[in-house]
């Protein structure tokens, strides 16, 4: 491509960074208004250089880059501050959506609803005293506004609204269908469950734990069967 | 057809980080063309240090021997234990002559994007080191970077139900440091971590 774009002041978090060549990084961000960019930062791996403690994941910064190419380039990148340094048990789910975000949503495909959840689940993880429901509320509006379509409130057959008091089969694709003789299956979800998830609110037990299997289910789904490196070394650390 | 010598040289050279093609070039030229012996050294370097080195038993550094000097060194305080990333690390904390401990050298860091995870990074092994029944204080001296305080979480959750004290390097405004030139992320989590006098 011939038309050298240069974006100033756009707000963006690092999602995943990686070194280049002697003395550079290449970084995956996530920007407000131009979804996913890949850049590279030069020189940012210098002992002196002002960007080595900026481009740090999970704080808002303010980033310009230039180049029309796949690859930008960074020009500059301010930290704006306000979100605490992610800690402990936050920390690993920090990369959880990071890597969801990588691998998951197209690169210079922009969703600035998406990136105010990112940025709200970040904000949320470093007070929250539980973070499953921020994980489910931000998986939940990741694969919405990715355009998958999630139906929660309406029995896919019937063209119903979900009863709270009834148990529903989760077709993916589809959406909900009424159990019936299946209720018992370990896959039923109860209807109180679809229309908790449908408001965003996660905090009931049986609704945390039927919307984490559900959810990951239709991760699984969508990132084709491929398995995430963060579950799995969240996964081994609890084996040790 | 096989490469030629200078071909497999230059090919080999890439293994590097940070070397592309370009750099590998013109090292490979300089070793063959301008610095003979220096070449030679470096080949017979790395042959020995190939055959000699392995990693110690006990802090996981390099090492000729099966345990190294420093781990068995007598006079150093075998109830204290430093966990570092890198070898460098090592270096840099023996130089401030503060500290009197044992170290266990991790060769790396948690980084779950990159598939660094518990079983790369051998956390097993550090386990049977710190349980040893000597160690008493495991003080996690890993980068302040999201990867660093990761692995100092994840090594903290293992050792602190086996009943060891763990503590954490303290971070904040460096030493002579004016508050005019800190860069504002290390002021901001200053303010989080301030201790009361
Ligand atoms: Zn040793």
């Amino acid at each position: 491509m011939s038309i050298r774009q240069r974006i100033e002041q756009q707000p963006s978090f690092v999602l995943h960074s990686y070194p280049w060549r002697e003395t550079s990084l290449i970084v995956e961000m996530l920007s407000r208004d131009h979804g996913r960019v890949a850049m590279v930062a030069k020189g940012a791996r210098r002992p002196m250089s002002a960007l080595r403690g900026v481009l740090m994941a999970f704080q808002p910064l303010r980033v310009d880059w230039s180049g029309g190419g796949e690859v930008k380039t960074l020009v500059r990148a301010e930290w704006q501050g306000g979100q605490p340094l992610l800690q402990g048990r936050a920390l690993l789910c920090g990369y959880y959506l990071n890597e969801l975000l990588v691998r998951l949503s197209a690169r210079e495909d922009p969703h600035p609803a998406l990136f105010e959840a990112y940025a709200a689940a970040l904000a949320e993880l470093a007070r929250a005293r539980s973070p499953s429901p921020v994980l489910r509320r931000f998986e939940l509006a990741l694969l919405r506004e990715l355009g998958y379509g999630i139906g929660l409130d309406v029995d896919a057959d019937s063209g119903e609204p979900v009863d709270a008091g009834a148990h529903y089969l989760y077709i993916i694709e589809k959406g909900p269908v009424a159990a019936g003789a299946d209720a018992a299956d370990a896959r039923a979800v109860s209807g109180r469950t679809l229309l908790d998830m449908a408001r965003g609110e996660f905090e009931r037990a049986e609704t945390l734990q039927q919307s984490r299997d559900l959810l990951r289910r239709l991760i699984h789904h969508y990132l084709g069967g491929q398995p995430l490196e963060s579950r799995r070394v969240l996964k081994e650390f609890q084996e040790l | 057809m096989s490469p030629s010598a200078l071909d497999e040289l230059i090919e080999a050279l890439r293994c590097l980080p940070g070397v592309g093609p370009r750099s590998a070039h013109r090292m490979a030229y300089h070793l063959l063309q301008r610095d003979q012996p220096g070449a030679g050294r470096l080949a017979r370097a790395l042959e020995r240090a190939l055959a000699a080195l392995r990693h110690c038993e006990r802090c996981n550094t390099f090492s000729e021997e099966t345990v190294c000097r420093r781990c068995s060194d007598p006079q150093r305080d075998a109830a204290l234990l430093c966990v570092v990333e890198m070898p460098a690390d090592l270096a840099m904390i023996e130089q401030t002559h503060a500290y009197s401990g044992l170290y266990y050298v991790l060769m790396g860091r948690l980084s779950p994007l990159d598939g660094m995870g518990p079983r790369e990074l051998r956390l097993d092994k550090l386990l049977a080191r710190a349980t040893d029944g000597r160690v008493r204080e495991v003080i996690l001296a890993t980068n302040f970077t999201n990867e660093g305080e990761a692995t100092a979480h994840m090594i903290s959750e293992l050792l602190v139900p086996r009943g060891l004290k763990v503590s954490r390097l303290s971070r904040g405004v460096p030493v002579g440091g004016e508050l005019e030139h800190t860069d504002s992320g290390t002021i901001a989590q200053a303010l989080v971590e301030r201790r009361s006098l």
